[in-house]
């Protein structure tokens, strides 16, 4: 079933977003920032944070009853789309997607415990996306929730979490007697043990955490479980990556483009050979169609609650694919230099193959797309 | 798969919707009964052209075509501008083409644009009811992708008209047409560019011969048209001396889809799409299996799936100018490029998966669909080639999007 959206609602306050974000992007996230940022311990600037919190994206999506600005999906396409371009180095993602979590699968008292804190930046979350296997299907958890007489002990394994060490909430999804539910725990839980991680991409950090007994009351259990909620949850986080990707990918052919302009051989600009050219504007197309499918998977989620997969597994499949040749190309047309420390395509390169992976990547999507194309499971059984 | 109805539409276009759904429905011609050229490019005999001719003069009398276009040059002068509406149930139904797609998506613009009131009142009408065919005069054989090359000569008659000699090439329904949109050279002194005017060639002019040139596929359709001291009036000028270049250009720009207001229609029928693959994959064996059950065929179809997908939803995307502001040409610009590459790979693919029954062409009693996949993907090269190549394309898309310097 095909991505039903059959407009876009672009509004004032859609452009007002973008405009802002680009314009305290550019001044807060230089590259210069990014670099240094790489090097730092924790890893993002509190200072930015807070002002991030104060322009109200950390709540951007979170209802206004909760505390939050109560806008779209579109809205928050477009707002990480320019926190992509700038590589920003942020716990804003893992952030989002925990909120996006509680938001959808715990009820009003859940919410309403939760979410005001991660609204107003005064807290950090993230979301327990991945366990060791690395599988990407809902129903992939081993992690085990079982049930004690005031709540339930939590014990597994969840592997990329996303400023995992610097969290206070993590929302992950346990398998419990009656099937798989997420749950909400504090950070600094006794029997709660996070391992950073030495990720490839220095402008994120990521934790394992390992649940050894955790104990959590009760109302930890977030109200709506099942592996279909867990499902849905992933690709609407899906959907939302797809449209940081796309502004990476922006961002990596921007930095190309501008070296082609600028470095001669044999007397003129690299960017005048069709050998540079031609692939500078396959990537182009390749971002503007990525582009396209990241706010039509956005904008299905405004239109509807659960709109058909279609939108969002499109979205990854085709960011993941396009991002990767853009900084491919980032790295090649940048030349001797590109492969070096000092030029900035090794960043993007980096971001590109993490993000790739997580949340699904070209080949787990399309496979998914071929059964609901062809109308069956999985025609290879 | 491809092309949903359309949910949460305003009320009135829905209504529009679901009418032309059932006008369709219910006037569609039957089934030829001989071999249906693929698209406009490839009308060869007279019961082909007679069979679209009809077809086309029906739906304009239905009031389906020119909708866009003002009602004193015989348009529908709709508001609404729903003549996209049309297109899509068109394409959806697979209802034949429209055989007068230059006069509609090249002529007809670019006269609505230049033309003088005499000339918008002369020739619009005839274009949309199929009364008057028309021609392109733009390649020659030794101006392809660098047009602006071309040898053509317009020279002053003494009763104040032109005097017309030279060669043009791909110059399809030329032997059907009644007009051509004629770019050709007013003043050999003046540079390249400025040297060009543009033309409305009356084709029954003596001095005209129109020969036919045979593609791979053995179909004719395109001819090429030697002009021996050809005369036409001097209103035969569409815009000023000297401005043919320009004009040119925005008559590519209507055909790369880059500007609303073409009269409307799809080039073509039987529209290769991602969802006749995979029914076609569906009767298809291969290795014993059905081919719709191979792991990599799958995959590639769900690239092309993907692409059709980003085609249709940039057309909605297209329409929020926020949405493009980055880059405002850029959907536009690509669109032609994008299309063309997608068709080419998707009947390219059918043809890999039909493995050796590919082999078998059309007439053969066992091809499959009559031979229409190796058909549709030698055809496919039309659209790569015809109205700006790919690497053209690609050239345009550099320089005027991505503001890259000019290639040598």
């Amino acid at each position: 079933m095909n991505n039903p959206v059959s407009h876009f609602d672009f509004g004032d306050d859609h452009e007002i977003l973008r405009e802002g974000a680009r314009r305290f992007l550019e001044e807060r996230c230089p590259i210069e920032a990014v670099r240094r940022l790489a090097d730092d311990p924790l890893g993002y600037d509190p200072g930015v944070w807070k002002e991030m919190a104060e322009l109200g994206w950390t709540g951007l999506t979170i209802a206004e009853a909760h505390g939050g600005a109560g806008l779209g999906n579109l809205h928050q396409a477009l707002l990480l789309e320019e926190m992509g371009r700038r590589l920003l180095p942020s716990p804003y993602l893992g952030t989002v997607l925990a909120a996006l979590a509680i938001a959808r699968a715990g009820d009003e008292t859940q919410q309403a415990h939760t979410l005001p804190a991660l609204a107003s930046g005064g807290a950090l979350a993230t979301l327990g996306w991945l366990e060791p296997g690395a599988s990407w299907e809902p129903d992939a958890v081993a992690a085990r929730a079982e049930a004690r007489t005031d709540g339930f002990a939590l014990s597994g394994t969840k592997t990329h979490v996303l400023c995992g060490a610097q969290a206070q909430l993590v929302v992950a999804p346990f398998r419990a007697d009656d099937g798989i539910a997420l749950f909400a725990v504090e950070a600094n839980a006794d029997g709660l043990r996070v391992e950073p991680e030495t990720c490839l991409d220095p402008t994120r950090r990521t934790a394992r955490l390992v649940f050894d007994g955790v104990r959590v009351p009760a109302g930890a259990r977030l109200a709506r479980a099942g592996a279909d909620v867990w499902g849905a949850i992933l690709l609407q986080a899906a959907a939302w990556l797809a449209a940081e990707m796309v502004g990476a990918a922006e961002g990596i052919l921007q930095l190309t483009r501008d070296y082609a302009v600028e470095r001669k051989q044999f007397g003129r600009p690299i960017g005048s050979f069709q050998a540079v050219k031609h692939p500078l504007v396959n990537d182009m197309i390749g971002i503007e169609m990525a582009r396209t499918h990241a706010l039509a998977a956005a904008a299905a989620y405004d239109q509807m609650p659960d709109p058909p997969a279609t939108g969002a597994r499109m979205a990854k499949a085709l960011a993941s694919d396009v991002l990767a040749t853009a900084v491919r190309h980032g790295v090649q047309f940048h030349g001797g230099y590109g492969f070096t420390i000092d030029c900035d395509v090794h960043y993007y390169f980096k971001r590109a193959l993490f993000c790739r992976g997580m949340l699904g990547d070209g080949i787990h999507h399309r496979r998914h797309l071929a059964a609901t194309l062809f109308g069956d499971a999985d025609g290879t059984a | 798969m491809s092309a949903q109805p359309e949910q949460a539409e305003p009320q009135e276009i829905a209504e529009f919707r679901r009418d032309v759904r059932a006008w369709i429905q219910a006037n569609r011609p039957p089934e030829p009964g001989f071999v249906m050229p693929q698209n406009f490019l490839f009308v060869e005999t007279d019961e082909q052209f007679d069979y679209l001719r009809d077809w086309q003069r029906k739906v304009y009398e239905a009031g389906y075509l020119g909708l866009d276009w003002p009602t004193e040059y015989g348009g529908g002068g709709d508001v609404h501008k729903r003549q996209r509406i049309v297109t899509q149930e068109m394409n959806r139904a697979g209802a034949p083409f429209f055989v007068n797609t230059i006069g509609l998506q090249w002529a007809g613009p670019v006269i609505l644009e230049y033309g003088t009131e005499a000339q918008k009142r002369r020739f619009l009408k005839p274009i949309l009811s199929a009364e008057e065919i028309w021609c392109q005069g733009f390649s020659e054989p030794g101006a392809g992708s660098d047009l602006a090359s071309v040898q053509t000569r317009a020279e002053p008659a003494p009763d104040g008209g032109f005097i017309v000699t030279g060669h043009k090439v791909w110059t399809t329904l030329g032997t059907r047409a009644k007009w051509m949109i004629l770019l050709a050279r007013t003043d050999p002194e003046a540079h390249k560019y400025a040297g060009l005017s543009f033309f409305l060639f009356p084709m029954e002019s003596p001095g005209v011969e129109v020969l036919p040139l045979i593609k791979m596929t053995g179909e004719g359709g395109f001819n090429q048209v030697i002009f021996s001291e050809a005369p036409m009036p001097a209103d035969a000028m569409l815009g000023k001396p000297g401005q043919g270049w320009e004009v040119a250009m925005a008559t590519l720009t209507f055909e790369r889809g880059a500007a609303e207001g073409t009269g409307g229609g799809q080039a073509t029928s039987s529209a290769e799409t991602v969802r006749r693959v995979v029914e076609l994959a569906a009767r298809t064996p291969r290795d014993g299996r059905p081919a719709a059950t191979d792991a990599i065929l799958r995959d590639r179809l769900v690239q092309l799936w993907i692409e059709e997908e980003a085609l249709r939803l940039g057309a909605l995307r297209k329409r929020t100018p926020g949405l493009n502001a980055d880059r405002p040409l850029a959907l536009a610009l690509m669109n032609k490029l994008v299309y063309s590459e997608y068709g080419q790979k998707l009947s390219e693919l059918a043809c890999e998966m039909l493995g050796p029954e590919t082999a078998l062409w059309m007439g053969d009693p066992n091809a499959p669909d009559d031979g229409d996949w190796p058909r549709a993907y030698m055809n496919s090269f039309g659209m790569t080639i015809g109205g700006g190549t790919s690497e053209i394309q690609r050239n345009i898309l550099g320089e005027r999007v991505l503001g890259l310097p000019k290639s040598k």
